[in-house]
């Protein structure tokens, strides 16, 4: 054997051993259960910030607005729906807090009224979850719909989160819903 | 109106409660009943299954097409497949290139998450690669198979010139490995050119990076492979001591240099006599030369970067939180940034998080100096290589650069001499 082969061969077997090793001691790292792998925004840290709309990686984030209707008060005057100090309470679109009319509302019987969110329109910029928050029962919360989440290896949104509202969650929490009686 | 909000959002955080009870569940007397929402379900795991099998599977018969059949037909045809189902329809997440940061975020902290899907996917390129070389880059990894797809011709870029370019992505993986290890961001996944051509949206500034590039890769061959990808540097090390080494063909060359034309990444090597002999002495002597320049130039990348790792840290969301409040403190008539404004909100500690912070920096030294030393190592490491003169009699392949596309296999008047006995036989 001369002499670069038999550099060749120690370097190969260093570098298989090394590739070998490492792996051995990944692998012990590395876990089969299905852990937390999905992104979710924890509802009680999100501020509204409005980040969730412009830093997706899509270009209709993934994140929307939903609904507990179980929290909800069911108001006429909701802040979610109407802009604050509005004149009239029309649907007129200066008069709205969605801007892209993804609320709607149905009369059920006095005083209240059912709110409804299409996610097809929902940009998740939280103007109607800021406005529920802050002066209704906080009924509207931003979640990652999880059907159009990419699950990119790092959320770009997560990133930028002021208030680390978004973490890994898993299977079972794929949603943290407000959904409770 | 800022305070009174900050305040009012302070009350909100104390009782999750006071948010709630605003106004009282209402009583229902028509028998309303509350409706049914069913939320999109998360995509299933199998999906996770079906990419590792065919990860193997798609690099397993380019090893018999590179190595049975030399042919670049099964490999272009794993070209469309991978663009197809790892680019556009799996868009391109976890890739090999960026679970890198995975694995080393793993293996920093105990605590993430690491699948064993992800870590397959890591591992599984590197060993092929140890076995058989980049067969991955051929036409499994959906960034290379595109920029395949689309290359037609061939501009050679001087020797001088790739050689130089060839150490950006070790300084790309250097500071990747910086950045995953200080839990900082995952920067391949954020500067990823095509991954905003698989999901149809993205960044302008990156998509406009990858919709260039991709206009270049039909004139240079796979210019993110060769100039960018961390993951095919850290492949091309393994890669070069492969156990088996790819021929262009079996019949021995005839010294044509159709292959060395038709190479797309410039892994050919032609054959090289020196018509004078140079003196043993002198090339000795070089060799010493870089031999002791590679330490030389390994603390030195590491004093440099590490000189930096105040202004890198910066990168961490907590450090850059910090630097923010002491601006904001410094000048306070400043506009409260978002992330100011919040941490106030939540009550955030400032001691705390100085504390915090100087924990992200006390680690931010130690990588960066580890990412300065590898950067200063490579280029040492290349110096030293480009010192070495071998004699070649034939056309040979560079294990380390060649990504396994199959174009020399068909330039090869000898492949072709095979082909068409082959052909006689059948008919």
């Amino acid at each position: 054997m001369d002499r670069r082969d038999f550099l060749r061969t120690c370097s190969a077997v260093v570098a298989g051993g090394v590739a070998l090793a490492s792996g051995g001691l990944l692998a012990a790292r590395a876990s089969t259960k299905e852990g937390e792998v999905f992104w979710q925004i924890d509802p009680y840290k999100c501020t509204q910030c409005g980040r969730c709309e412009t830093d997706c990686v899509l270009t209709v984030s993934a994140v929307k607005c939903f609904h507990a209707n179980k929290v909800c008060g069911y108001c006429d005057l909701c802040g979610g729906y109407y802009r604050p100090n509005v004149k009239e309470l029309n649907t007129a679109a200066e008069n709205m807090m969605c801007p892209t009319g993804a609320i709607s509302r149905e009369f059920v019987e006095e005083p209240y009224f059912e709110y409804t969110i299409d996610e097809a329109l929902c940009t998740g910029c939280g103007k109607c979850v800021k406005g529920c928050t802050s002066f209704g029962n906080g009924s509207l919360f931003l979640q990652i719909d999880q059907e159009r989440c990419q699950q990119c290896n790092e959320c770009a949104i997560a990133r930028v989160c002021p208030s680390d509202a978004i973490q890994r969650v898993s299977d079972e929490n794929a949603y943290k819903l407000k959904d409770h009686a | 109106m800022r305070k009174i909000l900050a305040i009012l959002m302070g009350i909100l955080y104390c009782g999750k409660t006071l948010a709630v009870a605003r106004f009282p569940k209402p009583d229902f007397t028509s028998g309303y009943q509350y409706p049914d929402i069913v939320h999109g379900a998360p995509y299933e795991l199998l999906w996770n299954i079906l990419d590792v099998v065919l990860l193997f599977g798609m690099m397993a018969l380019v090893v018999w097409a590179a190595y049975r059949k030399r042919g670049r037909a099964i490999i272009l045809s794993m070209s469309v497949v991978s663009v197809l189902y790892f680019g556009f329809f799996r868009s391109g997440c976890v890739c090999s290139v960026g679970s890198i940061q995975n694995v080393v975020t793993a293996a920093v902290d105990s605590n993430y998450h690491l699948p064993w899907y992800v870590l397959l996917v890591f591992l599984l390129p590197i060993v092929f690669a140890l076995l058989f070389g980049r067969v991955f880059c051929a036409g499994v990894c959906p960034l290379g198979a595109l920029q395949e797809l689309v290359n037609v011709r061939n501009f050679r870029l001087s020797r001088a010139v790739s050689a130089t370019l060839s150490v950006i992505p070790w300084i790309y993986l250097a500071f990747t490995i910086l950045y995953a290890a200080t839990r900082s961001q995952f920067l391949v996944c954020r500067l990823d050119p095509f991954i905003g051509i698989f999901r149809l949206s993205g960044d302008l500034g990156v998509m406009s990076f990858g919709i260039v590039l991709l206009v270049m890769s039909v004139f240079v061959g796979r210019p993110f492979c060769q100039f960018l990808c961390p993951y095919g540097a850290l492949l091309s090390v393994f890669s070069a001591l492969s156990w088996k080494k790819l021929e262009i063909t079996e019949k021995g060359c005839i010294n044509c240099a159709l292959c060395g034309v038709s190479c797309p990444v410039d892994a050919i090597r032609a054959p090289q006599r020196s018509k004078t002999k140079e003196m043993r002495r002198k090339g000795v002597n070089r060799v010493i030369l870089f031999a002791v320049l590679l330490p030389v130039l390994t603390l030195t990348g590491g004093l440099l970067v590490s000189g930096q790792s105040d202004s890198l840290s910066l990168a961490h969301k907590d450090v850059y939180l910090y630097e923010l409040l002491r601006q904001q403190e410094a000048n306070p008539d400043m506009e409260e940034p978002l992330e100011v404004e919040t941490f106030h909100a939540m009550g955030g500690n400032m001691e705390e998080l100085k504390g915090k912070v100087e924990g992200i920096r006390g680690e931010y030294k130690t990588y960066a100096w580890l990412a300065g030393a590898l950067i200063g190592f490579v280029i040492g490491f290349k110096l030293l290589k480009l010192s070495l003169k071998r004699g070649r009699k034939t056309y040979e392949i560079d294990m380390a650069r060649c990504t396994v596309c199959g174009k020399c296999f068909n330039y090869c008047p000898q492949n072709l001499k095979k082909l068409k006995k082959d052909e006689k036989t059948i008919s």
